[in-house]
Parts: C-alpha cells; structure tokens; sequence
C-alpha cells in the first residue's frame, strides 16, 4: 500500500495542483472585481456592479414551488413566481437573465453573494432582521404566512397540540425559527428542503410541517396526493419577501427597487401575482 | 543529453522542490488575509460553537460511525461467509446484495431507507429518520467490508484449514478458531480505512432530518452558517473531522508498517 511518488510524479503533481490554484484563484477575482465597466446599447441605465456584464445572475435554491420549479421548456430553464418576477425586472434593466440552482443556507447567510456566485438571491426569502444585518434587500415583493400542514386524519388542529409531536421545518426558514419560539414542546426535525420534508410526513417519519403557506397548500392541493394533507392554521408573521443582494451594492438594490415600483404601477407585478396566487 | 545520471536526477529534485516552493508562494500570495480572518476566523462564532460543536456535533458522529461501523462488519461477516459458502445460492445472494450495495450512492440508500421504505411497506425503521439513515450506512459500508473480509479469510495459507482439520476439527470449528482470527490481522488496515470513510459518510444523515440533539459535524456546520452568517463554522467542523480521522488514518499506516514487518 506505501506507494512512494517518484520526483517526476512529485513535479507533475505540483504543477497540477499549482495550475488548479491558478485557475480557482482566478475563478474568484473575476467574481470579486468583475465590475460592469460599460452596459452598451443602455444609456439611460446605469451601470451596474454584476459579476458578468450585461446578465443579472439570480440564485435561487430550487425546486420550491410555486417560487421556483424546474421548466425545460423556459428559456432560463426555471419557473415560478420568483423567477417571473426577477426575469421582469430583468428585462425593465435592459439584461439577460441567468438562474442559478444553489443551496438556500448560501444564499441566506450571504456567502453566495459575497463570494461572487451570483448578484441577487430570489427564493422566497422572507426579510428579517438578522438577514438584513448581512444582505441588501430589496422592497418586499410578496407577503409571506407561515402554516401548519397535517394529514387529513390527524387530531393535530392547531400549533397548541405540538407538544410531543415530530414537526418538519426547513433549515434556516422562518418556520424554523417560528416553531421554536411558538412550539417548544415540539420535536423539531430539520430537512434540507420540502423535498425531503413532504416526502418525510407522507412516510409518517413526522407529522406536521410548519412553513410558508404557499408550499404548504400546494401540498394540500396535490392531485397526486388529493385530499391527504389539510392546511390547519396560517400564521400572519407581518412579514415579506425580498430579493437579496450584497449588501454595498446599493446601484443594483435601487435600481432593482425602482424597477418592482414600476411593475406594480403598470399592473404587470399584478399579472404575475394572480398567475400564480389568484384565488378563484 | 551529456550530463551524468546523478546530475539529471538532482536537477530533478531540485525542479520538484522549486515547484512546491512556488505553489506555496502563490497561494500565501493570494490569500486575502483580512477576507480569510473576517470570515474564517470570527472570534464571537468560534466561541459561540463551543462547546456544543464537540458534546452534540463531534459526539454524534462518532456515535454514528461505530453504530454503522459495528453493525457493517457483522453484516460484512455473513455475507463474507455466504459467499465462501458451498451452496451456489448463498454465494449468489451474496454476489448480488454486495454488487447492488456497491453500486449506489450511500446518500440514495440512507433517502429510500428513511423516506422510501415507509412508503413502499408501510413499516418505518426503527429511531425515526436517523435510525433509517443508520440502517442504510450498515446495509452500505456491509457490503464493501464484505469484500475485504472475503479476500482476508481467502489470504489465510490453506495448509492452516488443512491442518486444523486433520486435527479433528469440523468445519465451524476451523472457521472461528483458526481462519477467521488470522483474516482479521490481514484485514485491519483496509477495514480501518472503511472506518475513516464512514467518518465522512455519517455528513449524509443530514439530508433526512434531524432533532436538535441529533446533529452531527456537517448539520452543525450548517446551522452554524446560519446562525453567525460566517464561514467560520465551517473551518471548524473541518478541523474537528480532521481530529476524528488522522489519528485513525495513523493507526493504519502503524499497523501496515507492524504486518509488513511480521510477513517478512
């Protein structure tokens, strides 16, 4: 098992590990300095600090529907509220629009952006203040609720009857931290995402999620699972959603501000809005 | 091509080292000292972890490995024996658990173990999501110490069953006297490596959910992301694994070094 490198094989590890640093190192420079020298064929936008000229690089941790799914047939290769609306405010911006899958601990503790992974995080994030402590955000584009899913059959009507009981949140989510404070009793079990949460109370491994009601009645409405899973209670936590960016990037938080106030004066927020929410 | 052979070889050594020299000078070059101390370095996170990182977040992984560890080696050990087996159909149950095992990811067994099997047949592993994760680390790591196992009890000098046997031993009796103790000494290097492996597999669990006090170094690592918005806990949990691993990566080349010794 000892194998011992001859000095030709030392050499040619070495500059192969240099030439991997070189490229990784430049990998990152780009990211940090790629500064928007110029946006041609826009005068009258300014010009903006994105880590590629001319493209508003969006992550989003995907699939969270109906925020973002996967679309083969999109040309960003995504849909969902999210994305419509960011592709929107893309195009108000005079750029392309590429969308990024990443993982929401990323983009929610800013690592992401400051690392120079993309210029702007759309994922349903709700805006805190321990988020904005770290991240630029964005007005808020869609009021978020909390709400507690169950099956059908269960005896579990609101968040008092937790005590003992193993409730599924996400990671880092404001249902996260809303079960802690408002369900102590309750045997929290954190999931990397409503992938493996849905899929957890459909196998009884727990029996409520707690998280925002979109998702939730969206499970509540699958017709794959009709009629399983009751959306109990929502909770107003008088808070929204935001895009976030870094948090020095003011040109790109206003411009993508003014560019929302825009798209709510001319009705289109309203078009994408009821594409996705509209009740009846 | 006139220079002598010991003057090409150490202008060999020579361009080896100059090349690690020159990595090293890019690399501390590079580094952007106040970015890596602002988020690697953080003085609130790194206390803020402590001591939980070590009585949650190391504990559970270690907890983790040997309840895996322990059971993979019982498990390697039947199937080890059922593929030495006379019987055509226990080799091939064998061959074919420990070819399926081998060739799927750990994270998609310990996902259809936690999330998959309750609803396919209703039953739910025992100890939740965890319990689930557990069993499908066992069923993995299983099958791949079977095969170290297997080509242990075979490196043992058939002389030695002979003897045993013509000793008036049956067949039991040579395995578990004779043959087994023996493939275990050939077979503790690669088996610890299988140790350090599990080590890192234990990060997986993190994917079907877990109570607060049933964290490992990876989940920890995570949370710790999000709860101090720095990096910090991520170099933290690194050098926690590195505890966990060198020294037992130690013991193998301590033990390689005594086997190479005693077969000579």
């Amino acid at each position: 098992m000892l194998i011992r490198l001859t000095p030709r094989a030392t050499l040619a590890a070495a500059v192969l590990s240099a030439l991997a640093l070189t490229a990784s190192a430049c990998g990152s420079d780009s990211g940090s300095d790629g500064k928007a020298s110029d946006n041609p064929g826009s005068s009258e936008a300014p010009s903006l600090d994105l880590i590629s000229d001319g493209t508003l690089t969006v992550c989003s941790d995907v699939p969270y529907p109906p925020f973002e799914a996967f679309d083969k047939t999109s040309p960003t290769g995504f849909k969902g509220f999210d994305i419509d609306i960011v592709d929107a405010i893309a195009t108000q911006l005079d750029l392309k629009v590429v969308i990024k899958d990443s993982d929401f601990n990323a983009l929610q503790s800013g690592l992401a952006l400051n690392a120079g992974q993309c210029d702007l995080a759309a994922s349903a994030m709700t805006i805190t203040p321990e988020r904005q402590a770290k991240l630029g955000f964005s007005d808020g584009y869609y009021d978020s609720e909390q709400s507690l899913l169950v099956p059908s059959d269960s005896s579990i009507a609101s968040i008092d009857d937790l005590d003992g009981v193993k409730v599924g949140v996400q990671k880092g989510t404001t249902g996260e931290a809303y079960a802690n404070e408002h369900a102590s009793g309750a045997d929290i079990v954190v999931f990397p995402s409503d992938g493996e949460m849905f899929a957890a109370i459909k196998a009884g491994q727990v029996e409520a999620l707690l998280q925002d009601l979109p998702v939730n009645l969206d499970h509540q409405n699958d017709p794959a699972a009709a009629g399983e899973f009751k959306v109990v209670e929502t909770y107003d936590t008088g808070e929204s959603y935001g895009l976030a960016m870094k948090k020095d990037n003011t040109d790109l938080i206003d411009a993508v501000d003014e560019a929302l106030q825009t798209m709510r004066d001319n009705g289109e927020y309203q078009k994408i809005y009821d594409t996705y929410f509209a009740t009846e | 091509m006139s220079l002598k052979r010991s003057t090409r070889r150490r202008l060999r050594d020579v361009g080896a080292y100059a090349a690690l020299i020159a990595v090293i000078v890019v690399v501390v070059a590079t580094a952007d000292r106040e970015a890596i101390s602002k988020n690697f370095l953080d003085g609130d996170t790194w206390k803020g972890m402590w001591p939980d990182i070590i009585l949650i977040g190391a504990k559970n992984t270690v907890k983790y490995t040997v309840i895996a560890f322990a059971g993979g080696i019982a498990l390697a050990l039947l199937l080890a024996l059922m593929r030495l087996s006379p019987l055509r159909l226990y080799r091939w149950l064998a061959t074919v658990y420990i070819e399926f095992f081998r060739g799927l990811p750990a994270l998609v067994v310990i996902i259809f173990m936690a999330l998959g099997v309750p609803l396919a047949f209703g039953w739910t592993p025992p100890g939740g999501t965890i319990g689930a994760g557990l069993i499908a680390l066992i069923m993995v790591s299983g099958a791949y110490m079977a095969e170290t196992l297997r080509a242990g009890i075979q490196a043992v000098p058939k002389g030695q069953r002979e003897a045993a046997q013509s000793l008036g031993m049956n067949g039991f009796w040579t395995m578990v006297t004779v043959v087994l103790p023996q493939a275990v000494r050939i077979v503790i290097p690669p088996l610890t490596n299988e140790f350090i492996l599990l080590v890192k597999d234990t990060s997986l669990l993190t994917f079907v959910g877990m109570q607060a006090d049933q964290v490992e170094l990876t989940s920890f690592g995570q949370q710790g992301l999000i709860n101090y918005s720095n990096a910090s806990p991520l170099l933290a949990i690194a050098l926690v694994y590195l505890v966990i691993s060198i020294p037992a990566s130690q013991l193998v080349a301590h033990l390689e070094r005594r086997q190479q010794r005693a077969a000579r």
